[in-house]
């Protein structure tokens, strides 16, 4: 590490070479994401480390302070998925009450069987919180209290039945039907 | 060692930046390091603002004295606040709760003695005014310190830059209140503590703020390198 300081290129590929399959695995275990995603967040690990090499102490161990910026790269991608999952959501209700609004239109073109059939076959947890919000009316926050699940999963679980529903009967979003 | 190599995007960023860098040096010396601005506020803010009219009656331990003292301990907050800010050298619980206590009990200690050794009579009709005034001067003191801490912490990576802001702006808050033990007269304790006590915990949530503004800043910034 010290050497790595010092500017010599062979040392931090060394550094990687050391520490980069545990740093996976922690991220991996700590993010449960994908392997792409992880793979992504070794890659920010890494390039942070070198931005921030000056924080390193020697001759502290370099295993705590390199997990040590894992852990802040870990905080933001978390920070930035909150961030874009509550956009989403914004934009998911937004799509869904368009759906929903233009929906007696098309229903005249979809048979009522189609529906019935396009229902049965999606997940269970799913229809339910459609049929819950966009049948009988319950807010996300009543639907979440119900299953015992966040409201952004009752959001998504909902979001995704109307998503198969509409591949499934062939209806365009927010549009007519095909 | 294993088999692993670099990915060629981040050897080509690593390439791009490779210039010697210093290592810091630890967070204690840090601190110490800003010892001169401890002392220049010592003095700089009661001769801003006004030497306090009972500081003969104080003498010397506990005008100067105590207020070194209080100093110190702000430097010793600000060095918890430095250490915090390293990756991998994270305070425990336990530690950031027993600085901050210590720190604040400390204050509260000096408190009672300056009031022991020149008690003071604040005329109720001036009581809540002067609470209003000391708490905008200490906290403005507190001020120029917080921002040199702040540069400071921000050059690490605090994991937590809520728990180093707010540890950084309580060191900031009892170097300049340090500084305004001189300046002030009054040493009822109501008027200490509600007024200088709550300039400094002030500060402390306003680094906190700051801390974490930073981090944000910082955070959109290497998004937009990466």
């Amino acid at each position: 590490m010290i050497a790595y300081q010092a500017g010599e290129l062979a040392a931090f590929e060394r550094l990687y070479a050391v520490l980069a399959t545990d740093l996976r695995r922690y991220l991996a275990a700590a993010a449960r994401e994908d392997g792409s995603a992880v793979q992504d967040l070794v890659q920010e690990t890494f390039l942070e480390v070198h931005r921030s090499r000056r924080t390193y102490l020697p001759p502290l161990p370099v295993r705590p302070w390199l997990f040590g910026i894992a852990r802040n790269v870990l905080g933001r991608h978390r920070r930035k998925a909150w961030r874009r999952a509550r956009h989403e959501d914004r934009g998911i209700e937004a799509a869904d009450e368009q759906t929903w609004s233009t929906a007696p239109a098309r229903s005249l073109a979809v048979e009522p069987r189609d529906i019935e059939d396009a229902l049965r076959r999606l997940p269970a947890g799913r229809r339910d919180a459609w049929l819950l919000h966009h049948v009988h009316g319950l807010s996300f926050q009543q639907i979440a209290e119900r299953f015992r699940i966040g409201v952004g999963a009752a959001k998504l679980r909902s979001s995704r039945a109307m998503k198969t529903l509409r591949a499934t009967l062939g209806i365009e979003p927010g549009g007519r039907d095909e | 060692m294993s088999n692993v190599h670099v990915p060629e995007e981040i050897l080509a960023s690593v390439r791009r930046d490779l210039r010697p860098v210093r290592p810091f040096a630890s967070p204690g010396r840090r601190a110490l390091a800003l010892l001169p601005l401890g002392l220049a506020l010592l003095v700089a803010v009661p001769a801003f603002w006004g030497w306090r009219e009972n500081l003969t009656v104080l003498g010397t331990m506990g005008a100067w004295g105590l207020s070194a003292l209080q100093t110190l301990a702000g430097l010793l907050v600000v060095g918890a606040a430095l250490r915090e800010a390293i990756p991998g050298r994270e305070l425990s619980a336990r530690a950031i709760l027993g600085t901050a206590g210590a720190a604040l009990a400390l204050f509260v200690g000096l408190t009672l003695v300056t009031n022991h050794v020149v008690p003071f009579v604040i005329p109720p009709r001036v009581f809540r005014r002067w609470i209003w005034e000391c708490y905008w001067i200490a906290a403005l003191s507190g001020l120029p310190p917080l921002a040199a801490i702040a540069w400071l912490a921000s050059r690490a990576l605090p994991n937590r830059p809520a728990v180093a802001g707010f540890l950084y702006g309580l060191g900031a808050g009892l170097m300049a209140d340090a500084g305004i033990r001189l300046f002030c007269r009054v040493s009822t304790p109501s008027h200490v503590l509600l007024a200088h006590g709550g300039a400094i915990l002030s500060l402390g949530l306003a680094g906190a703020l700051v801390a974490m503004l930073v981090e944000r800043v910082r955070a959109g910034r290497s998004q937009g390198i990466g």
